[in-house]
């Protein structure tokens, strides 16, 4: 059973980067921090008996059904305002939306006052960011979590609910597509 | 995933990990005090409990309070059942007991079968009874 400063080593150790995770789902810091909550208190309240071994893959999966809840109600919510407020065009302002579009105005502002190496650096960390939450939310999904969350195949497969093969493939995939889309865009890592 | 695919995987780890280091101030602030409100609700040490409860029932045979509850739940369905397979089987009987009264009946008739199909004879019993 995990101890009171396993489980806290263990939430320190990856609240930062859950929370990214959730931004990359959700898009939206407040909603993400609320996420993450949830499946920081999930996990403690049901699962803080279990070994500490055992956490990351719990964690992984109580995050990934968090944010998929949020989406639920995020839909039901969307339902019952499209219905009384006659908000019709909204739906489509939102899918053309470009997350780059929104990285590219704050890259203006910050160039203005930093050194040229420490914007270019920024630029590629932002592009980096945004392509990443440009990938499939399953690829996305398991490409953190087998190289950002250092979980194995094994324990990636059971925290998505998918065969190992399929988390090999997402992986692939994703790696791929970051790396098509970093040099189209001249980037160098 | 060959070489490459995995040293770009391995290199955009590095820059995610730069990325965390950039997060507000507020938002860590947040997320130290989400993790302290979980720690707060963790779980109580459940195993010890069961161990206390395994020798009391020495035998092998544990019953700790979700069981009591399952059971709660299974013995009204299980009455329920039974009870769905009783009344199923008390109409079959009736309805075979009706059945053969009626063969009875038309066997122990001094009529044979056939006259029942004559309209001759099923317009002489209707005069009858407009008779009566």
């Amino acid at each position: 059973m995990a101890t009171d400063k396993e489980l806290n080593d263990f939430l320190a150790n990856v609240e930062r980067r859950a929370f990214k995770q959730a931004v990359y789902a959700v898009r939206k810091d407040e909603s993400a921090l609320d996420i993450v909550q949830d499946a920081m208190i999930k996990l403690a309240e049901k699962y803080g008996d279990k070994p500490a071994a055992e956490l990351p893959m719990l964690f992984q999966r109580i995050l990934q059904t968090t944010i998929l809840d949020y989406f639920r109600r995020e839909k039901v919510r969307n339902t019952w305002v499209s219905l009384f407020s006659g908000l019709g065009r909204r739906g489509g302002e939102d899918e053309d939306f470009d997350i780059l579009e929104a990285y590219e105005a704050e890259e203006g502002s910050a160039a203005a006052e930093s050194s040229l190496d420490q914007v270019e650096r920024a630029q590629t960390l932002r592009l980096i960011d945004a392509e990443i939450q440009k990938l499939p939310a399953r690829q996305r999904e398991a490409f953190l979590m087998r190289y950002w969350q250092d979980m194995d195949v094994a324990e990636t497969a059971a925290a998505m609910g998918c065969s190992e093969g399929s988390v090999k493939t997402h992986c692939s995939r994703a790696t791929h597509t970051l790396a098509d889309a970093l040099r189209a865009k001249g980037i160098k890592l | 995933m060959n070489t490459d695919d995995i040293n770009l995987a391995y290199k955009l780890r590095h820059a995610l990990n730069e990325n965390l280091d950039a997060l507000p101030a507020s938002t860590t602030e947040r997320l130290a005090a989400a993790r302290a409100l979980a720690l707060s609700r963790k779980k109580a040490d459940a195993p010890t409990r069961q161990r206390k409860a395994g020798r009391l029932f020495d035998a092998g045979f544990h019953l700790s309070g979700a069981g009591l509850g399952r059971l709660g739940v299974a013995i009204p369905l299980l009455a329920l059942v039974f009870g769905l397979g009783g009344l199923y089987q008390y109409e079959q009987q009736q309805r075979i007991a009706e059945i053969a009264e009626l063969d009875a009946a038309v066997l122990a008739d001094e009529l044979p079968l056939t006259a029942y199909l004559d309209h001759g004879f099923n317009a002489y019993l209707e005069s009858q009874q407009r008779q009566q």
